[in-house]
């Protein structure tokens, strides 16, 4: 808690990625988000294509502490599609995860591609939100946000680590200024001067949601991101927890 | 304690600023006194200052550029780049012989593709390890084997490793280990909970604080060192203290 906000994570992972430093130990985790004032971080695993392992993965991870961790159901097309909203059915029925993350460098298939619209149709039709990685690869182009977004009326996309780069992020913000419901997150190794800033003032302070990517990077700096930026303090909650309070209905 | 609003406990000393332009890429700060106040609005004092024009195209004439940006109240700090050329060595000897050097940057290192290794560097080190001036070195661009083998064969030379991140997560902890006269430069390091192990295992006066602004914000690993357990004292060597020793500069 910050100032009386409940401080929501937007993006965090369970799973290990030892190559890239990353260990999901739930007390390191739970000690850096301590230590900064986080109350809740949202969580995925993104390392197996079927889905229903790293569901399970998250499922058990959330279980052991779940005042403090939200899960993130995750699906692959190179699953077969009706596998694909099973998996979905079945991590957000059974295994009570909230949202849906996609990692669409993982594949061939950019993010409009009509392979994912199984997934996008099961998130309209139960209103969730869904988190895209989105960057610098083909795939994962946050301009392609604003073919799907209209499409998809009731599901709040949002464009992980708002595209990360320049032409990138105008991208992100572009979609978001077109659709109510898209949403730009903050996570990113590029602390760029000036990005939240401009997240806030062209997206909307009512669109931006912070994420740290823990425990692939520290939450800390990530959260300083938002508190050292010259943005209002009523933006600085919403970015904070607000935000994805509403859109998580948590 | 976490707030919406943050400023520094103690005072802050960056030791790593680009300054100017590079010839793709734009500073936010136009001059001087834009960089000042981009400094006072996180409750930074001083920097350690370089110019971009080394990063990408001239160390030589990024040294000269710098001079715009110093001033006379000691707060910008200057930091010479440089490449193992004859050209940039004798620019830097003729500021030494002014008493002008205190720190040197180098260079260049993923343009050129030049080995760091003793035989291209060694007239640039070993009149660094002579004349007692600490160098810091850009761990992004250069080979984690050439960084270790270089400077071990340098055992006087004061080094300061800039910019590890996430991406060296395994080199950080073995490299200072191999390097006891190295300090760890922190602007982009965010591996989960390694800040910690490391103060834990090399004690706190191994690291400093900088920015890497402009290629980053200033703000953020300034609040993350106040939510990493310093008390006051420890805070104070990392985001001052330890610098102005490096630096051999009166607080």
């Amino acid at each position: 808690m910050i100032d009386g906000v409940r401080v929501i994570d937007f993006h965090g992972h369970v799973g290990a990625n030892d190559i890239m430093g990353m260990v999901d130990d739930p007390d390191l985790m739970l000690h850096t988000m301590d230590s900064c004032g986080i109350d809740i971080s949202c969580v995925f695993n993104i390392y197996y294509p079927d889905g229903t392992t790293g569901n399970d993965m998250t499922a058990r991870f959330v279980t052991r502490h779940p005042d403090r961790f939200v899960g993130f159901a995750y699906v692959s097309p190179l699953m077969p599609a009706d596998s694909m909203v099973a998996e979905l059915e079945r991590a957000i029925d059974d295994l009570g995860l909230v949202a849906i993350k996609l990692y669409p460098p993982f594949v061939h298939w950019s993010l409009e591609h009509p392979i994912w619209d199984p997934i996008y149709e099961f998130a309209n039709e139960r209103e969730l939100a869904l988190i895209h990685h989105t960057g610098t690869e083909w795939q994962a182009y946050p301009k392609f946000l604003a073919d799907v977004a209209p499409r998809f009326p009731k599901v709040n996309f949002v464009s992980g680590h708002s595209g990360n780069t320049p032409v990138e992020r105008a991208q992100a913000i572009a979609a978001a200024q077109a659709n109510e419901n898209v949403y730009l997150e903050t996570c990113s190794t590029f602390r760029t001067p000036g990005v939240i800033e401009q997240l806030v003032e062209e997206g909307g302070a009512d669109r931006v949601l912070f994420g740290s990517d823990t425990p692939l990077m520290d939450p800390r700096p990530q959260l300083g991101k938002i508190i050292t930026a010259q943005i209002s303090d009523e933006a600085k909650r919403l970015a904070l927890g607000g935000n994805a309070a509403r859109i998580l209905g948590i | 304690m976490t707030s919406l609003s943050f400023k520094p406990r103690v005072p802050v000393f960056d030791a790593n600023v680009k300054v100017g332009n590079h010839h793709n890429e734009v500073s936010p700060c136009v001059d001087r006194a834009s960089l000042l106040a981009e400094m006072a609005t996180h409750g930074v004092g001083r920097a350690v200052i370089y110019h971009a024009l080394g990063d990408l195209t001239s160390p030589v004439d990024g040294n000269r550029a710098l001079e715009a940006w110093l001033g006379e109240d000691g707060r910008l700090h200057p930091q010479w780049s440089a490449l193992p050329l004859p050209r940039s060595l004798e620019q830097l000897q003729e500021l030494h012989a002014r008493g002008r050097v205190s720190s040197v940057r180098l260079a260049g290192l993923d343009i050129i593709d030049f080995p760091f290794r003793p035989w291209g560097y060694d007239p640039l080190l070993s009149w660094l390890s002579r004349e007692g001036i600490p160098l810091w070195v850009p761990l992004p661009e250069m080979d984690p084997d050439d960084i270790v083998t270089t400077l071990q064969a340098y055992p006087d030379l004061e080094t300061v490793l800039v910019g590890a991140h996430y991406m060296h997560a395994m080199w950080v902890q073995p490299m200072m280990k191999a390097l006891p006269r190295a300090s760890l430069e922190l602007s982009r390091y965010e591996p989960i909970g390694q800040l910690e192990a490391l103060l834990e295992e090399f004690g706190v006066e191994r690291f400093v604080y900088g920015s890497w602004y402009w290629r980053l914000a200033m703000g953020p690993m300034l609040f993350y060192l106040h939510h990493v357990g310093l008390d006051d004292r420890e805070l104070a060597l990392v985001c001052e203290g330890n610098l102005l020793r490096i630096l051999g500069v009166e607080s």
